[in-house]
């Protein structure tokens, strides 16, 4: 199912890999200001992801990123992209798998360590999904539903759709009878499938990998309307400390992780190839949606 | 009916009503014991499932008011997903939060309750009610709590929840009691009925003597089936046993009284008829010494006294015939003649004679009937002879006999001029079944009193109507035992 890659191109999200990565508990939070020390642990911030019960996973990753770093590394969680984000902005946060709305958003003030590769490409879709059994390909079936979002920073859970209806000359209170968020894209796909939403948007690479690992639930939902190809959710720092030496241990950490056999295994579980390094252009279209939606500051 | 019961008990066995009675008490006290069981547990598992029910709508109302505030759909509808799962001990089915306008605002089964519709009817329904409201017959009950914040209500909670273990549990207990009660209450009427069995054991070997005395002779109770010494059943059949003894001994004394009597009568008869024998012997001596002197010369003197002679000797051949008839009684055993009773005539006419009475005999039998002779004779020739002792002198004896095919027996009368029958010997008369007397006195009517308690027949004590007694006996006579035998 995967498009022709985008090649290069502006910055966009990554914004559904973030969410992966943001599942569990919550850590560290006063962190000191300005750029992490040498010796300090590299503060490396989720946001809500599919994977939020893989308690495993996120013990590999921060296994694999410590020993690849040679620095301790403390995983930084929160419930919403909006309080990672806000960590990552003021320099409370090394690094952070964020989406690429936000990262649009802040473009500025942050740049890319390492974007994932899934199925060849660092793009993903952006599918708005019905119960199962509803027809495909018909947008204007959804008018009138009670339709879930993923979250109001996201890319794929909310601008994407918000873009469209847009592009439609309207929005999403006036087209859907009513709106709510969720705050994790496994979410909207629960609430879909058990009737609570009669459609919600959701980020295709979560999806799709849900098809993997939780067949169940993602049999009970079917995607209504795919979005072009978008950029990936991203991994980010602060533009400030983009030279800084964790950055660049974090980035190698990233780039190299398809050639360690820990690093393989998380990749496996987040069914990606790798990470690579992309330019901010990738996240150009993302931009375009914030245009699109009348979000642009 | 409930009036009609004592005595619907009373002719019941003992050992079945006993028992029975037992049984329904028991079945009584069972019940009664099990419906406050049943209610006390019916009552216990509603307090059980209200404290349930009231610790589950805490803790959903503790975790869902933020949300509900907020109008978060998800959190909403994630926090009652997370306590389907948590509160397994209540089974909840489903639970629905409406928000203050009374619309869906998250369900654990949206499909069920779909997000801004109206509640499941069901549901609604337990709105206002006391927590928990049961269907007993579906297995739920509905719970709802009202969300407030400062006395403000922002929302309510409803949940079903599936109680079907609490209704088997009851149908079990309530089996188990019923099962269990009726076994003990049949065990226990069992024990019963063997126990009173045995306990009035005594009572009715006393009951069945007592009931085969009527037909036949007291019998004792034999020592096979005497209770153990020293019980109040043993006293009550030592002192059957004894009454039985003391019976047949006095009965046995009466028979030898009455035999003496008979022998007395005998004596009496004897002297009578020796009377009779000796009034004639002087004119036949008399007949006869004439007959020797002038027999040869005087044809007219000598048929005058062999006339004498024969009319003396006839009336001595009759008088002996009629005694050798009374008292050889197996020559009487093929009926009851006519001439039977004759006989009887014939028996008292001595005494009538010598009391100066006159004796007025109407003998209505014609025939022989199937009737011993012995007794009947014997039974009216005491009364007769009773009749004359009690009618003064140169007074009238009356005696009627009929028989009646129509009326079925034999009817014998007998009437007086004397002062009436005392009142213990007209009881003695009619009194059936009734015991010796005590001493001679009386002992001839007791004699016929048996005599015709053994024919079957009765006896009626009445006042004859110039004064005096009239005794009537009545004997039936099986019909075959009439009709067309004349004797």
């Amino acid at each position: 199912m995967r498009h022709p890659r985008h090649r290069g191109g502006d910055a966009d999200g990554v914004w559904s890999r973030r969410r992966l990565l943001g599942v569990a508990g919550a850590v560290a939070l006063a962190a000191p200001r300005g750029a992490p020390a040498q010796d300090n642990p590299l503060r490396f911030g989720l946001t809500p992801v599919f994977l939020s019960n893989d308690v495993q996973l996120l013990a590999d990753l921060k296994t694999y990123i410590t020993q690849a770093t040679g620095a301790p590394v403390t995983l930084v969680m929160r419930r919403t992209y909006q309080e990672i984000t806000a960590l990552l902005v003021s320099g409370r946060l090394d690094a952070a798998w964020i989406c690429g709305y936000p990262f649009v958003a802040y473009r500025d003030r942050l740049s890319l360590v390492a974007v994932p590769v899934w199925q060849g490409d660092s793009l993903y879709q952006s599918y708005l999904i019905g119960r199962a059994g509803r027809v495909a390909g018909a947008v204007d079936t959804l008018r009138g539903d009670v339709h879930a979002f993923s979250d109001p920073d996201s890319n794929s859970g909310y601008l994407v759709t918000r873009a469209l209806l847009a592009a439609r000359g309207t929005d999403p209170e006036t087209f859907f009878r009513r709106t709510f968020f969720t705050y994790g894209h496994r979410n909207v796909i629960r609430a879909v499938a058990a009737g609570l939403a009669d459609s919600g948007s959701v980020d295709g690479y979560v999806l799709e990998v849900l098809g993997d690992v939780e067949p169940g639930l993602a049999r009970g939902v079917t995607v209504v309307h795919r979005s072009e190809w978008l950029g990936f959710p991203p991994v980010a720092c602060p533009a400030a400390a983009r030279d800084s030496a964790p950055v660049k241990r974090l980035t190698d950490a990233l780039l190299g992780m398809d050639r360690h056999p820990l690093g393989q295994k998380v990749l496996g579980s987040l069914r990606l190839d790798g990470f690579a390094a992309r330019p901010a252009t990738l996240y150009d279209t993302i931009a375009a949606k914030v245009e699109q939606a009348g979000l642009a500051g | 009916m409930i009036r009609a019961l004592p005595d619907t008990l009373a002719r019941m066995p003992l050992t079945v009503a006993v028992p029975g009675l037992v049984l329904v008490l028991l079945l009584g006290v069972s019940i009664l014991v099990s419906e406050r069981v049943v209610t006390r547990m019916v009552a216990m598992q509603e307090r059980h499932l209200s404290d349930l029910a009231e610790t589950y709508l805490d803790g959903l109302a503790a975790s869902l008011l933020p949300a509900v505030l907020r109008n978060d759909i998800w959190e909403v509808f994630d926090t009652l997903d997370r306590a389907a799962v948590s509160y397994r001990g209540l089974s909840p089915i489903q639970a629905v939060v409406v928000d203050d306008a009374g619309l869906v605002l998250a369900a654990s089964d949206p499909v069920a309750a779909p997000v801004l519709e109206p509640p499941p009817e069901d549901l609604a329904r337990a709105i206002g009610g006391r927590v928990p409201v049961i269907d007993a017959a579906r297995g739920r009950a509905f719970l709802w709590r009202s969300l407030t914040v400062s006395g403000t209500s922002v929302g309510t909670i409803l949940a079903e929840v599936d109680i079907t273990a609490l209704i088997r549990e009851r149908r079990e207990v309530i089996v188990t009691l019923v099962v269990t009660n009726l076994l003990l209450t049949l065990a226990l009427a069992c024990v019963g009925y063997l126990l009173v069995r045995r306990l009035i054991a005594p009572a009715r070997v006393l009951t069945r003597h007592l009931v085969d005395g009527i037909s036949g002779p007291f019998e004792p109770v034999p020592t096979a089936d005497l209770p153990l010494t020293g019980t109040e059943s043993r006293r009550m059949i030592d002192a059957y046993n004894g009454l039985v003894e003391t019976e047949r001994s006095r009965t046995h004394l009466m028979q030898r009284l009455a035999e003496e009597e008979r022998l007395a009568s005998l004596g009496r008869l004897a002297s009578g008829m020796a009377h009779e024998i000796n009034n004639p012997l002087g004119g036949l001596f008399t007949a006869l010494d004439t007959l020797k002197r002038h027999g040869d010369s005087r044809p007219d003197v000598r048929e005058t006294s062999i006339r004498l002679l024969e009319t003396g000797l006839t009336g001595i051949r009759d008088a002996v015939a009629a005694t050798l008839h009374t008292y050889r009684p197996e020559r009487l055993g093929s009926g009851l003649t006519p001439a039977d009773l004759e006989d009887v005539r014939l028996l008292v006419s001595p005494e009538i004679k010598r009391r100066g009475q006159r004796l007025t005999w109407h003998n209505g039998l014609d025939r022989r009937i199937a009737l011993p002779g012995a007794p009947v004779r014997q039974a009216l020739l005491n009364l007769v002879l009773n009749a004359s002792a009690a009618t003064p002198d140169a007074g009238t004896v009356g005696v009627g006999i009929g028989i009646g095919v129509e009326a079925g027996g034999l009817c014998l009368i007998v009437h007086d001029q004397g002062p009436g029958l005392p009142d213990d010997a007209a009881a003695l008369l009619t009194r059936s079944q009734g015991a010796a007397p005590i001493g001679s006195d009386g002992l001839g009517l007791w004699m016929i009193r048996r005599s015709v308690d053994d024919l079957g027949g009765t006896i009626t004590v009445g006042r004859a109507s110039p004064g005096g007694s009239r005794i009537r006996l009545d004997i039936p006579v099986p019909k075959e035992g009439i009709a067309d035998d004349r004797a």
